[in-house]
């Protein structure tokens, strides 16, 4: 059989050879994925998967777990913290969403603009991005401490108010302060990336809409927005992830307190999971983020998708 | 030079008979005595303390035994995260530190420590009672306690003097009246109601306790939060933040208070030694006009909060036998009181015979933190370790229970939310 094959297929093409195999596209294409998907398999998805197994047991630390189904869940359900923190996490995220994006837009048109020390100023502007977050946050500590806040103290120098607000000590002001704050980390980000869609935008589009006699309004409103609007949509998926996922600057700053007001996803489960030892019930908070911000960045690509076409 | 030889000869035989049996019973020997050892510990807030381990103790173990002890130091607050992870992957250093209740979570990777338990009870002067409520899991010590990071009232003695007082209010109800005659004079309380560990537990749990309220009877099982004598508690909590205190106590973690104690923002607070630590270090004058004082007793006693610190052995070390002989040596007094020492009362021993240790003359102001011993209990008390306890800890109920009523919720709404809670951790809902 294999005497009268050979022939034939050394007829038809050449030896097998490695070095022509690897340059066959899909060979090749194949072969440089394969890494990124290795390191993606071991590093997300398997963390990712056995985390949902875990979600699934009665897991104490260092004791083996019992399947209990869904049993995590239904409890998450019926804690009135849980209810209370997945509320604290939608406030959260979506204030300093909304601020970032306005705030950058606006920080990054201004940046647009020809001015002196430009590159200098888009340096300093990514400070709060690159400082790491723990140190940044322990800066904010003292900036939020009624005794020593520089807000305070030019509150009582106005004569406005004496000692003044307690940042982190009044529930509502507590969440207030940690959205600032996060926005003051999250705005860099947002403006600089913004800022590198605008500058792809041609010249010519503003020329042509101001020949055809469009303000300021109408050109932002008819040549930028529509332009800038996939940079948005990127950025904003990213911050929505970034934001829902926090977890330094409130853990440093409030560790979810007072009473829960700042309590959200990550702390909760990292208390849960680590304080208490319980990995199941852990894993089921922490996962528990998954399908809001399935479901946040489905509803984004639609809106986005619909204004395109 | 022939008798050289033939003593060289002899000397040669001696050595080969000795080499061969060495040989042979080497590999038991390899076993029983490993090279190293390791002990994680966190960052000390007492640096000499952390130091006299790996210079000093270290150093004279590897002289004695040849076994080399390393000292892992981590950060403060991620001890717990390291024991995890070591625990869970069976890997890692051999001996670690462990605090609260973690004796009890990570009992299935301890190391029985009973037999040396009681060897070093026996040898100085017995354990205080108070130090077995954090390590016996069934019946089995899984740590040596080694000290307690008590927490007790510190206060400004020259304020409280100008308001009336020599002393330290021995009542509740006397610090109530106290702190509103303080504030009045521009010198609030300042108490941590936040999420932080110990500053929030140090005065919450002994408050709640003192006026006879608990959460769990001491059968783990019967939830009893729902009393009139928590009722009173809260009531009380409430007046005292709102009439003595600073509205930002409520958001609070542990280094709020030490912040603005030592910057003079307020009069009392409840703490660890460490206000009088610094003080003395950083502001002398003030550190003359600190003291330190046991917590105020309620209608139904006094009690204090249990901080131990303890050293486990991780099941997975290669030889649980050389690690017990080293806690063991470790224990001894010539070694443990000489790291109590350096610590100054910082970490106070569980072992009577220090009770009038030299250490306790040095700062005759740290005495209650010894005296506080006696009537230390876990957070929890009066029922024993569990995984429920240990949840309704993490989770904060106790603390925001008060913490929800000082921002103005009622007392039978607060109990209400804590008894539902409870009643969900202990699987009673």
């Amino acid at each position: 059989m294999t005497a009268v094959l050979a022939p034939a297929e050394v007829r038809r093409r050449p030896a097998f050879s490695l070095g022509r195999w690897l340059e066959r596209e899909g060979v090749f294409s194949w072969l440089m994925v394969a890494l990124p998907i290795a390191f993606l398999v071991l590093m997300v998805g398997y963390p990712f998967f056995y985390g949902i197994w875990l979600s699934l047991l009665d897991r104490p630390v260092a004791k083996p777990g019992v399947f209990i189904g869904l049993d995590n869940f239904i409890n998450d359900w019926h804690n009135p913290v849980f209810r209370q923190v997945v509320l604290n996490t939608f406030v959260y995220t979506i204030a300093a969403t909304i601020l970032k994006m306005v705030g950058g837009l606006g920080l990054a048109l201004v940046m647009n603009q020809d001015f002196r020390f430009k590159n200098l100023t888009r340096a300093l502007l990514l400070l709060p991005f690159i400082v790491p977050t723990v140190l940044s946050t322990i800066a904010w500590q003292w900036i939020l401490d009624p005794a020593f806040s520089v807000i305070n103290w030019a509150l009582k120098v106005a004569d406005i108010a004496d000692p003044g607000p307690s940042w982190l000590g009044n529930p509502h002001l507590a969440m207030f302060s940690l959205i600032m704050v996060n926005t003051w980390r999250g705005l860099p980000f947002y403006a600089i990336t913004l800022l590198a869609g605008l500058q792809t935008i041609s010249p010519e589009l503003y020329e042509a809409a101001t020949i055809d006699g469009a303000g300021r309004w109408t050109r932002f409103r008819y040549v930028t927005l529509p332009l800038l609007k996939p940079v948005i949509f990127i950025v904003t998926m990213f911050s929505v992830i970034f934001t829902f996922a926090d977890f330094q600057l409130i853990y440093v700053l409030t560790r979810g307190g007072p009473a829960n007001a700042t309590h959200v996803f990550a702390t909760y489960a990292f208390d849960i999971a680590m304080g208490a030892g319980q990995f199941g019930q852990g894993a089921s908070i922490a996962l528990s983020m998954v399908p809001p911000l399935a479901l946040i960045i489905l509803a984004m690509a639609i809106y986005l998708r619909s204004g395109k076409s | 030079m022939r008798v050289s030889s033939r003593q060289s000869r002899r000397v040669f035989l001696q050595r080969t008979a000795l080499g061969t049996a060495g040989a042979l019973l080497s590999p038991a020997i390899v076993q029983a005595q490993p090279k190293s050892l390791t002990m994680m510990h966190e960052s000390s807030f007492v640096p000499p303390y952390d130091a006299f381990f790996k210079n000093k103790l270290a150093a004279a173990y590897e002289k004695l035994t040849g076994i080399k002890v390393n000292y892992d130091v981590v950060s403060v607050g991620s001890l717990q995260t390291r024991v995890t992870t070591t625990a869970e992957n069976s890997s890692g250093p051999d001996m670690t530190a462990i605090g609260f209740n973690w004796a009890f979570l990570f009992d299935d990777k301890f190391v029985d420590v009973s037999d040396i338990a009681a060897e070093i009870g026996k040898e100085s002067g017995g354990w205080y009672e108070s130090a077995q409520e954090s390590v016996v899991v069934n019946g089995k010590w899984k740590a040596i306690p080694f000290g307690n990071i008590g927490q007790l009232m510190n206060w400004r003695t020259d304020w409280f003097k100008q308001a009336g007082y020599d002393k330290f209010p021995d009542t509740w109800d006397e610090l109530l009246e106290a702190g509103i005659k303080l504030k009045k004079a521009g010198h609030p309380f300042g108490f941590e109601l936040g999420h932080g560990f110990g500053d929030n537990h140090g005065w919450l749990y002994p408050l709640l306790w003192s006026y006879g309220g608990r959460e769990v009877e001491a059968d783990g099982k019967t939830i009893v939060i729902d009393s009139d004598e928590t009722a009173r508690a809260i009531d009380y909590c409430r007046r005292l933040y709102k009439e003595t205190m600073l509205e930002d106590c409520l958001g609070w973690t542990d280094i709020n208070n030490n912040k603005a104690f030592l910057s003079e923002q307020i009069s009392c607070t409840n703490n660890a030694e460490s206000i009088l630590w610094s003080a003395k270090k950083d502001f002398p004058e003030m550190a003359k006009v600190i003291d330190q004082s046991e917590n105020p007793k309620g209608p139904k006693g006094r009690f204090h909060m249990l901080n131990p610190l303890c050293h486990s052995i991780f099941t997975h070390t290669k030889d649980p036998k050389a690690a017990k002989d080293f806690l063991r040596w470790l224990m001894a007094p010539p070694q443990a009181g000489a790291w109590y020492d350096v610590a100054v009362t910082y970490y106070q021993p569980f072992l009577h015979a220090y009770d009038d240790a030299p250490m306790w003359k040095v700062e005759p102001r740290n005495l209650p933190y010894r005296d506080a011993l006696k009537t230390a209990h876990l957070p929890g008390w009066p029922a024993p370790l569990s995984r429920a306890q240990s949840e309704t800890i993490a989770k904060f109920i106790v603390i925001d229970m008060f913490a929800k009523a000082c921002a103005g919720k009622s007392t039978k709404e607060v109990i209400a939310d804590a008894q539902g809670q409870l009643k969900q951790i202990y699987k009673q809902a």
